[in-house]
């Protein structure tokens, strides 16, 4: 999966290239968004990460060119601004997420992943996590090309959770998601579907759960814990 | 205290009752001399018709007694005489008590006097008619009594008038300084609520005497706000400035720990990553106190801000941050919106949560809320750590201050920027035990009545 850094400073830029690479990614690097645009309209790329703070043109600027024209690729905004209206403005120009600087290694490669995952999922409908496939279009799960059988609650919920993976999921939202199947769906029902979900995955991911807020579908090994 | 409107009745109330006072006394003066002399020329007046009655034959005078009696009123005396031939009618002693000081000789000049006659107060009008036998004296008297009561009923009646008039005035006058000030109240009004705001006023809807003043303080108002916008510039360039250099050097630091050839150092690159973290953090904060200064927050950025997302994603945010020391994360997030700057509450929450999960041990819990209780809306972070003890409360919201015994990175600051933001909110920040006295509890609530207003209207 190939990514583009697009940074004006050399020493995160170069430290950026070589985590990336180091996590699995081909990279390259542009130094300013003019590069960038050149770099983005002649090759492929999977996913760009793009530093606000470049000069001439900044990076939301860049961003907000790309959207114009019609380029669906991911754009993950890296900043060392922090104010909120900052934030807003690279959602607003069609960022996918947005990281501030100083950051770590590990979740630079792991949202890398996940917004990769995430734009791939709708033209192939794949979501492959270690060991475990999840086809979202054939509604079939597999463990190391061994099939697993879930009801279809479980399905329903692993779908839910599989779409916002390394994202939390809110019991509403997956409560809502079963909701035509069981009228009244109750919080305790929901937990017992998870754990019959859980106990069919076994080890190949983590539907953790997260007190008050929902359930995030993680990848074992890729999480930085 | 000290106000116009206590000054200016100060100075118009007591002045204007005594003014109107000596124009009672005044009024009351003129009325008496002219009832008197009303009187007095009603008195010459009989004397005069009197006077008709007289005739002489030969060297006698007569007097028409009958024809007097029926000019006369009640409680009215006369009596006539002459020099020579004595009292000729009328009352012997009236013409007795007039007769000592005789009038001057060969004057027809009606004179007036007061005059006691059987132990009564009299007034008396004198008359003398020249006749073709010597001067004839006429006098009238009339009792004093009688003038007294239509004197008296005339104060009564002034002085009525004179009151009620001087109440009168001094409620218009009142009134008229109460509602002439209006407008000042009307301009503080505006002033109080402009608290964390630097709207100018509008010059144009304020009394001529304010607009001078108003005028200046807008141009107050426009310097604050330069410096604060200047202010938050300066902030944002130098978070900038200083956060892609450190990132760089913790990125170039986090590739060099996992090289084989690192691992003799391996314990040196730790500590030095450490020390680059703790500078990021420190800049980190002292940037977010800088925005939170009162100045740099009273721009026009506070709005509707809704706590529920505000504590999710930043919860979502820590999650593996608490994964990694072993912390249960968690939240409790009720529906509740505040007004204020959505930047600098997250930070407040940010600092909250950051200061939990740096002294709650491995196998602890954290528990973030928002809500909206009785008192207002409120944000919360409890633990179950080692809580802070009563006597440190106060003193962990100093900037730099840091508890006896206190170890990891942490520069003291964060606590003074959760209390920095409240009270730019205006709200309360209270540093509590958790359940059952284990742990603390932090907790910021918005009050309703002191959040900032939006910008009042004259």
């Amino acid at each position: 999966m190939r990514i583009l850094v697009v940074e004006d400073d050399a020493l995160v830029a170069d430290a950026i290239v070589r985590g990336l690479t180091r996590a699995g990614f081909t990279v390259d690097h542009a130094a300013d968004a003019e590069a960038a645009r050149t770099a983005l309209d002649g090759e492929h790329f999977d996913l760009a990460v793009v530093d606000v703070g470049l000069p001439v043109m900044d990076g939301l600027t860049l961003l907000q060119g790309l959207r114009r024209r019609g380029q669906p690729i991911p754009v993950l905004i890296l900043t060392a601004r922090d104010t909120l209206a900052d934030k807003i403005r690279a959602f607003d120009q069609g960022a996918d997420d947005f990281l501030m600087k100083p950051f770590e290694q590990a979740e630079l490669a792991a949202r890398c992943r996940a917004l990769i995952r995430r734009s791939n999922l709708a033209p192939s409908g794949l979501v492959q996590l270690g060991s475990l496939r999840i086809d979202l279009n054939g509604c079939q799960v597999r463990i190391d090309e061994r099939p697993v059988e879930l009801t279809r609650r479980e399905w329903l919920l692993l779908e839910s959770l599989a779409l916002n993976i390394g994202r939390i999921v809110s019991k509403e939202r997956l409560m809502q998601a079963l909701s035509g199947w069981e009228q009244d769906l109750t919080s305790n029902a929901l937990e017992t579907h998870i754990s019959r979900l859980r106990g069919k995955l076994g080890d190949a991911v983590r539907i953790r759960a997260v007190r008050g807020l929902g359930y995030r579908l993680d990848e074992t090994g890729t999480s930085p814990a | 205290m000290r106000t116009i409107r206590r000054r200016l009745l100060l100075m118009l109330l007591p002045t204007l009752a005594l003014l109107m006072m000596i124009g009672g006394v005044i009024d009351y003066r003129v009325a008496v001399v002219t009832t008197r002399d009303a009187y007095d020329r009603a008195l010459a007046g009989t004397a005069k018709a009197l006077a008709a009655y007289l005739r002489t034959d030969g060297d006698e005078v007569q007097f028409n007694r009958a024809g007097a009696g029926a000019a006369l009123q009640d409680d009215t005396l006369y009596a006539v005489w002459t020099p020579e031939a004595g009292v000729i009618a009328g009352v012997t002693l009236l013409a007795d008590a007039l007769r000592q000081p005789s009038t001057p000789q060969g004057s027809s000049h009606t004179v007036y006097r007061d005059a006691q006659l059987a132990g009564k107060s009299w007034r008396v009008a004198e008359l003398t008619s020249l006749t073709g036998v010597g001067p004839v004296h006429i006098a009238v008297a009339e009792s004093q009594a009688h003038r007294a009561h239509t004197q008296q009923v005339m104060l009564l009646g002034k002085l009525l008038v004179d009151f009620a008039e001087l109440d009168l005035t001094l409620l218009l006058v009142w009134a008229a300084v109460y509602y002439g000030m209006r407008p000042l109240d009307r301009l503080n009004a505006q002033v109080e609520a402009q608290t964390t705001r630097l709207k100018p006023f509008n010059e144009a809807q304020v009394p001529g005497e304010l607009r001078l003043l108003v005028a200046n303080f807008n141009r107050v108002l426009e310097l604050l706000q330069s410096a604060a916008e200047s202010q938050q510039r300066f902030v944002a360039d130098a978070a900038h400035q200083m956060r892609t250099p450190v990132a760089g050097l913790l990125a170039q630091l986090e590739l060099l720990e996992k090289e084989p050839a690192a691992a003799p150092v391996a314990e040196q690159l730790q500590a030095l990553q450490r020390g680059i973290a703790q500078l990021a953090r420190a800049a980190n904060q002292l940037l977010a106190l800088a925005r939170a200064e009162p100045v740099a927050a009273m721009h026009e950025s506070f709005r509707a801000v809704p706590l529920k997302p505000l504590v999710e994603q930043l919860v979502e945010r820590c999650l593996d941050r608490a994964d990694r020391t072993g912390i249960d994360l968690g939240a409790e997030a009720g529906s509740a919106t505040v007004r204020g700057d959505p930047g600098l509450l997250q930070d407040l929450l940010e600092n909250l949560l950051d200061n939990a999960l740096k002294y709650t041990p491995g196998g602890g819990h954290v528990t973030v809320r928002c809500g909206h209780s009785d008192a207002g809306a409120f944000l919360e972070v409890e633990d179950d750590g080692p809580g802070i003890p009563e006597a440190e409360r106060s003193r962990v919201r100093e900037r730099f201050y840091r508890m006896p015994g206190a170890t990891g990175i942490g520069c003291g600051l964060g606590l003074a920027i959760v209390d920095e933001i409240a009270r730019v909110h205006g709200a309360a920040f209270s540093i509590g035990a958790g359940e059952a006295g284990r742990g603390a509890r932090m907790r910021v609530r918005f009050s309703e009545r002191r959040a900032p207003a939006s910008a009042a209207r004259l």
